[in-house]
């Protein structure tokens, strides 16, 4: 496809006098003008721009389109008209070259409109001797649409499109108007520049954690940095998550949660009693009205795989159960959690902890911790947690009870916190490391956990297909499989444990731990 | 990519007006066509206003990888390319006889084409020869309009005869009435009672109107300029079919 060239008008002059004059000067003819829309999208953590690409979504009069563009060489790569379909999620597209590039990349986040533009566009048209088109330019007057409504003119442009087998006409009519009119071909991005001016920067959101701190500064400024950076990110996927714009607004908002209750907790020696012990209160409130959410989120997402599970004929047997889950992730979305973080309480709470946090820090305080250098108090309590860790783990035997395996998924979980608050202070290398080790024994528990809470969520679900008559002879079967299944899952996974453990618990591992986190003697014994 | 060559033996019968309408009714339902105009007359280039001439010819055409993609044009509709007529197509037989394998040429050429359009027209010149065994080896559908008279019936019959002695098992040879007009009595008995060789017909048939004909004035496909014709509605109910047929 032949890629197009556009010029940024600057002077005063109207589209309709830039018409005017291209078709006097140039001898182009005119069409009537019409507007459409250009929505720029990409997932809320810009996958599509991560892979170097931009998603158009072009809604014109009568038809709308989604252009792939490659943003290495600005050249559309693949194209799908939409017809009469309305998805945000790439596997509700059509079969289609955009969808085979798109769905692996965004998978199961939402591509959503980040910034929608409105275009009031003339065309003119370059035609030959037969009155064939062999170009067309468009004169554009571009602005921004708000939540508000326009937002003003934003840029007025020629967009120079060559037709495939007339190249060289575009060229030509390129050449004059850089010649004639001083114009410059502008290589810039409008997607970037409406974003820009939207207050959006691609890969201005990840939910990795990165804090920039250094060891000497005080621990309570410090961890107050980090609560800062987590309330920032409830706040950014507060919106999607009442929304249920995807799943993983409600992820990322219930991860910035629990890291939040898991610094409270863990760091409880920087913030003073009284405080310390009504925001722990407060977030595991907000904690626990999202958890019932993500459970259901977690069973649809992994839907396709338990269907995968079952032989081919009881695989349909378990639709009742879709069903069944999509209901309950309708009712707990829309009248529970989206009510709550719309509430007073949640309000309150936001208030309240912003309030806190941008607090002036107390010259003497309280708290015994909240003085003291970060790059101590981390390594101390990263090491006590670390210590848990080995203790509980090594205690596992093969007829231990699944809580103890919970227990010690919990404490995995806060030692993996504690790790990325801090990430910065220790070597990168050795810490990337270890929080790769970390990860590998923590994804074992967590399957492990997961398949126990999966286990008795379905047999319970079960049951209330029984009552609701959603029950037939196929599905009871095609259940009955399940579980047997996700059993047989389970026992794998425990079988691997001790593997995962033992290499967790490897010299090199524990001594590169030691480097890192084991205090110095003095402050040990804190 | 479905190619759908409108052929037939005899010449005047709709082949064109067939191409052009069927190409353009195909992308404007949003799929992505092209139409290679092969008979060097040129006419499909002209509806289209698009130059007959391919830089080359069919010398390059034939000896250059990419030549065929480089001679592709846009038309004015959005979704449609032409790849436009050339008068050394006049030539084509020579040119394929000149090669190893002489009835194959054609579908090796357009194989790169399939990842871009989803629909390939192809506009072939009447006769029957080495290009139309090459359109018949690279064609999955054989779409013949046939006029309801005599010669016309007959020339299909001689097609269906050379398909089935060459055993061009995955083609489909789909025939239709074109240009029937109801005040011949010939036309309407064939209408209503046809021949055997008419079995597999589509049931849509293209009236005999001046509003095809205007094609040469407006130059054009029928629906960006008459769309309430009763030709327009005929073309538009033939690619329904046609479609049914292809998805049966």
């Amino acid at each position: 496809m032949p890629t197009e060239s556009r010029y940024l008008l600057e002077n005063k002059d109207s589209p309709v006098r830039w018409r005017e004059r291209l078709v006097d000067e140039l001898g182009l003819v005119a069409d009537p003008a019409e507007s459409y829309r250009l929505a720029c999208c990409d997932s809320f953590d810009w996958r599509l721009n991560h892979a170097g690409r931009q998603l158009n979504w072009l809604q014109y009069p009568g038809y709308s389109l989604l252009r792939l563009v490659r943003l290495e060489d600005d050249t559309t790569e693949a194209e799908l008209e939409l017809g009469t379909v309305d998805t945000r999620f790439a596997a509700g597209l059509p079969a289609s070259e955009l969808r085979d590039i798109i769905e692996p990349l965004l998978d199961i986040r939402a591509f959503l409109p980040l910034v929608t533009l409105k275009i009031r566009s003339h065309c003119l048209r370059l035609e030959d001797d037969e009155g064939k088109t062999r170009t067309r330019l468009y004169v554009e007057s571009i602005s921004r649409l708000t939540e508000e409504g326009g937002a003003g003119v934003m840029i007025k442009r020629l967009r120079l499109q060559p037709l495939r087998g007339y190249e060289k006409s575009a060229l030509a009519i390129g050449r004059k108007l850089e010649k004639k009119y001083h114009l410059q071909a502008d290589a810039g991005s409008l997607c970037e520049q409406a974003l820009a001016a939207a207050g959006r920067q691609p890969g201005d959101y990840s939910s990795k954690l990165n804090i920039q701190l250094q060891a000497d500064m005080r621990a309570d400024a410090a961890v107050r940095r980090v609560m800062l950076e987590l309330y920032h990110t409830m706040q950014v996927n507060e919106q999607g998550t009442i929304e249920d714009l995807d799943s993983e607004f409600l992820h990322d908002f219930r991860v910035a949660v629990r890291r939040t209750r898991s610094a409270l907790t863990e760091l409880k020696g920087v913030f003073p009693p009284a405080t310390h012990e009504r925001f722990k209160r407060e977030f595991a409130w907000l904690g626990s009205v999202t958890t019932t959410l993500r459970d259901l989120d977690v069973y649809l997402l992994k839907f396709n795989r338990y269907k995968a599970m079952l032989p081919q004929d009881l695989r349909d047997g378990l639709e009742p159960l879709r069903d069944l889950l999509r209901d309950k992730q309708h009712i707990e979305q829309t009248q529970h959690l989206a009510v709550q973080l719309q509430g007073a309480r949640y309000r309150r709470l936001k208030q309240q902890w912003l309030r806190y946090l941008e607090s002036p820090l107390a010259k003497r305080p309280v708290a015994s911790d909240a003085a003291r250098p970060i790059g101590e108090v981390a390594r101390r309590r990263t090491w006590r947690m670390y210590k848990r860790v080995m203790r509980e783990g090594r205690a596992i035997t093969d007829e231990s009870p699944a809580v103890e395996l919970h227990e010690l998924r919990k404490s995995c979980k806060k030692l993996r916190y504690l790790m990325e608050f801090f990430q910065c202070l220790y070597r990168p290398k050795a810490i990337r490391a270890l929080i790769q080790e970390l990860k590998q024994l923590q994804e074992n528990l967590g399957d492990y956990q997961d398949l126990d809470v999966q286990i008795a969520s379905i047999e319970h679900f079960a049951e209330e297909m029984k009552e609701r008559g959603m029950y037939d002879d196929v599905t009871a079967q095609a259940m009955r499989a399940l579980l047997a299944g996700l059993h047989t899952q389970m026992d794998d996974v425990r079988a691997h444990f001790h593997e995962r453990f033992e290499r967790f618990s490897l010299k090199e591992t524990r001594s590169l731990f030691r480097e890192l986190f084991r205090p110095e003697p003095a402050s040990a014994t804190r | 990519m479905i190619t759908i060559a409108s052929y037939n033996i005899k010449g005047g019968v709709g082949k064109t007006a067939t191409a052009v309408n069927l190409s353009y009714l195909t992308a404007c339902s949003g799929a992505n066509a092209l139409l290679w105009d092969l008979d060097p007359q040129g006419a499909a280039s002209f509806y289209f206003r698009i130059k007959p001439h391919v830089k080359g010819g069919l010398r390059d055409l034939f000896r250059r990888k990419n030549r065929l993609q480089r001679a592709i044009k846009a038309t004015d509709f959005r979704r449609l390319d032409l790849v436009p007529a050339d008068f050394s197509y006049r030539n084509m037989d020579l040119k394929l006889e000149e090669s190893r394998k002489p009835g194959a040429q054609l579908r090796k050429l357009v194989k790169p084409l399939r990842r871009q359009y989803r629909y390939l027209f192809l506009d072939c010149p009447p006769s029957i020869s080495l290009t139309s065994e090459n359109i018949f080896a690279a064609a999955d559908v054989l779409l013949v309009p046939v006029i309801p008279t005599t010669l016309s019936l007959r020339t299909l019959e001689q097609l269906q005869e050379f398909c089935k002695k060459k055993k061009y098992r995955h083609l489909r040879i789909v025939p239709f009435l074109s240009m029937v007009d109801h005040r011949k009595k010939l036309h309407c008995d064939i209408v209503d009672q046809p021949p055997k060789s008419l079995k597999k017909m589509l049931t849509t048939s293209i009236p005999y109107a001046s509003d095809v004909e205007q094609m040469g004035l407006k130059r054009a496909p029928l629906e960006t300029y008459a769309h309430s014709s009763k030709a327009a509605q005929a073309y538009r109910d033939l690619w329904e079919e046609l479609q049914g047929r292809l998805g049966s």
